[in-house]
């Protein structure tokens, strides 16, 4: 076992870690301040912020030997016997110092840079700067400039971390920014009409620890701290990216990454990051509507069940076949749920998957431990990013259900052909994309005598359904997703549902008379988990913050869960 | 602190005499009160009430009336929509949408597209003031404000703008100090752009 002394108390080291000063005192609840450092990033020490005392203890004698001089703890690998001083008098001062230095050139212009609130410079000058302002000569003053078309750097704030420059270099392998000029006229720059354009740019802005660099589409819009955080799964691609959804105010503002090491890492890519604009969509289905002639009309859930129930009833008993169409975009609960109903209607009932967007082909970003990097490389655990040309989020989860209650995953071109056997279509949609049905698509589902939707969008199969209904969005709601990996993670509503649309699992508790809303998804999720036999796994519908593995038992990973300290506050004053 | 704590010091009211207990003294003793400024407000200028509105009352310096934003020396909004007032008031009372200054505005990159204070739900702390970093929002010394439909009392930036044009003789703005003005401005440039989305009521709460 490796023992390490911090601050004068003896901790174990977990097993297998191979973590440095910063990492191992995180993980005993120490902080020590850092800036340039990044876990997935190398260690380059420039910021000098985490210098602190460093020794040996010697095993034998017991003898502790310190090293003359301050030592930076993002190079100080924590291995047994390490010895470290995070507070003494001389580290503080040094902390004040650096603080000092770091801040010379730095403007006091917090009220309207949109990092305030989530500023690493902000949290450490409060809590190791000097209070005064020695410096009294000019400050340097370099110019605003934009960096790509969704990027702005604001060079007056940057203090040179380079931990952008590292990212683009060492992540995604593109190498769009680099430093220019030495010293005080150092400055982050992009090369001529070569702007910062690859699939992650967008996590530049969330490396960041100042308000250096900042996204354009936040830019000037809110305050972070009137921000409400929602633990969210992004709904891009089959990846399942693990996200923060950001709203105030009833709409979403932002998507940031969360760390999960065994998904995402530290990053998100930019169309899950702008993704969140289909939250705020004006394309929303506001209501449920019933097609009357060739108009349709707005009716209350009420009436809506009603009517809907009156048709089936009638036409069931008539001994009439349905085919339910279940969308990838479902959560596997809606899943559960909608195939349950749909089955107890009936026992002819034929499921099948709806349509799965493929664009394009998998993006992966393998990262090498050592190629392509430029600092000291021994502390980084090198982890894979993929963008899934699967553009739904929950395939696999839905499979899952068409298993359980129906034939398999009957691809939706083959469902489409069995449309003229079966005069009742029942689709469950949930796209965030108005185009997510084709033409000819929509021409073969008419053919049913009743059609009925329930989406989210006012899309071309809602201009011909029968029966309508809106239900909540992908930030309306909350359940578990699949991934393409077969784990299950957990995602929580960002908002409530919006005026006069349920969440499905509500609107189907209400139709099937099964039970009374609000329906909690964990309730679905352990019933699900009691007849689905690939769910066993969940049968206290609880599922680990950081997902969990259907098939197989995750490698336990010691430093997850690492986020900069500066992002993860949750401050809403309202 | 528990009811038996020994730190807790007991007291007991005075024992009251019979004359006292009667109330008579002073019952006897407010009247001689009143009848001193009955006899005052006749005889001399002794009146502690006034005749409101054709005497209008004068406030003191520090009363806090009515908000205004005020206006630097080129006319335009002072207000750089940092929303510290908006996370100061303790009635959320301010809605502030923000937005990216003109390129022309050389001395800030983010000024206020709208700003809406609703007036009866403020409390007339002062804090949003008290927060300010640009001096942009004082309480000023205007009390007798009235109207006839709530929607009316919800102050927008066009309104509280002309509130600053309306008080800004009788009272300087507190700070006093205007932010240096660049040579290369041009005149038609700094007008400020008053009309900014209608804000709908719900984003008020």
């Amino acid at each position: 076992m490796a023992t390490i002394i911090i601050d004068g108390q003896s901790f174990e080291l977990p097993e297998g870690a191979k973590f440095n000063a910063i990492q191992a005192a995180k993980h005993f609840g120490i902080d020590i301040p850092y800036y340039c450092w990044h876990p997935a990033l190398s260690v380059v020490a420039n910021c000098r912020m985490c210098e602190i005392e460093v020794g040996t203890k010697d095993p034998a004698t017991g003898e502790i030997k310190m090293l003359p001089r301050l030592v930076p703890g993002c190079q100080t690998p924590a291995r047994d016997g390490t010895v470290l001083v995070t507070e003494s008098a001389k580290v503080l001062e040094h902390r004040k110092n650096i603080m000092e230095l770091l801040l010379i050139n730095h403007p006091l212009d917090c009220p309207v840079c949109d990092q305030a609130g989530e500023c690493g410079l902000q949290d450490y000058s409060y809590e190791h700067g000097r209070a005064a302002h020695r410096f009294v000569e000019e400050r340097n003053v370099k110019p605003k400039k934009e960096v790509s078309d969704l990027i702005v750097l604001n060079q007056d704030r940057c203090i040179m971390c380079t931990r952008c420059v590292r990212f683009t270099r060492e992540i995604p392998g593109t190498a769009e920014l680099h430093v220019m000029r030495r010293g005080d006229h150092g400055e982050i720059a992009i090369f001529p009409d070569q702007p910062v354009d690859n699939p992650l740019a967008g996590n530049v802005v969330d490396l960041c620890p100042v308000g250096a660099l900042l996204d354009k589409d936040f830019l000037h819009n809110q305050r972070v701290w009137f921000l409400s955080k929602h633990d969210g799964v992004c709904t891009g691609c089959s990846t399942g990216c693990n996200i923060s959804v950001e709203e105030n105010a009833g709409k979403v503002w932002r998507h940031k990454p969360r760390h999960n090491p065994y998904v995402n890492d530290y990053w998100i890519c930019d169309e899950g990051r702008y993704g969140y604009k289909a939250a705020n969509s004006p394309t929303l289905l506001g209501g449920n509507y019933v097609l009357e002639g060739k108009d349709h009309h707005g009716v209350p859930t009420d009436r809506f069940v009603k009517r809907l129930n009156e048709t089936l009833t009638t036409r069931i008993l008539d001994k009439q076949s349905v085919l339910g169409i279940l969308s990838p975009y479902l959560s596997v609960e809606e899943a559960f749920a909608a195939a349950q109903w749909l089955a107890s209607l009936t026992n002819r009932v034929e499921l099948a998957l709806g349509p799965v967007p493929v664009r394009g082909e998998d993006l992966t970003f393998a990262p090498d431990k050592t190629k392509g990097r430029s600092g000291d490389t021994s502390f980084i655990v090198p982890r894979p990013f993929t963008i899934s040309a699967e553009k739904a989020p929950n395939r696999a989860g839905v499979e899952m259900m068409l298993d359980h209650f129906g034939k398999g995953a009957v691809p939706f071109e083959k469902a489409l052909e069995s449309v003229a056997s079966h005069p009742i279509v029942i689709v469950f949609g949930g796209s965030p994309d108005e185009s997510w049905i084709e033409a000819d698509q929509v021409a073969a589902l008419r053919k049913a005598e009743v059609l009925v939707l329930f989406d989210t969008t006012i899309n071309p199969l809602a201009d011909v359904a029968d029966f309508v209904a809106g239900i909540a969005s992908f930030a309306e709601k909350s359940g578990t997703y699949v991934n393409r990996d077969r784990r299950l993670q957990r995602f929580e509503a960002a908002l409530p549902p919006r005026e006069g649309v349920w969440p499905l699992l509500d609107l189907i508790a209400i139709v099937s008379g099964d039970g009374k809303a609000p329906i909690r998804s964990q309730e679905i999720l352990k019933a699900a988990a009691r007849v689905v036999p690939g769910l066993a796994k969940v049968e206290d519908g609880l599922v680990p913050e950081l997902g969990l593995n259907l098939d197989s038992k995750d490698q336990p990973i010691p430093d997850a869960g690492f986020q900069d300290d500066w992002t993860l506050a949750n401050v809403s004053t309202v | 602190m528990r009811s038996d704590d020994p730190a807790l010091k007991k007291m007991t009211p005075p024992k009251l005499t019979l004359l006292e207990q009667s109330y008579l003294p002073q019952i006897l003793g407010g009247l001689v009160v009143t009848g001193r400024h009955i006899v005052k407000a006749a005889l001399g200028d002794g009146a502690v009430t006034m005749e409101y509105p054709e005497v209008q009352h004068q406030p003191s310096p520090n009363y806090r009336g009515v908000h205004r934003l005020n206006k630097d020396e080129q006319g335009r909004v002072k207000c750089v929509a940092c929303m510290l007032c908006a996370t100061a008031c303790p009635v959320h009372c301010i809605d502030i949408v923000g937005a990216t200054a003109p390129e022309s505005w050389t001395d800030r990159e983010k000024y206020c597209q709208s700003f809406v204070i609703d007036e009866l739900r403020c409390i007339y702390c002062g804090m949003c003031e008290e927060a300010c970093p640009v001096d942009a929002i004082e309480l000023t010394s205007m009390y007798d404000l009235s109207g006839l439909s709530r929607e009316e009392m919800i102050f927008d930036k066009t309104k509280l703008l002309s509130v600053f044009d309306l008080t800004k003789e009788g009272e300087p703005m507190k700070s006093g100090i205007v932010p240096p003005a660049s040579s290369n401005r041009s005149r038609e440039l700094v007008t400020t752009p008053t009309t900014g989305p209608v804000i709908e009521r719900q984003q008020l709460v």
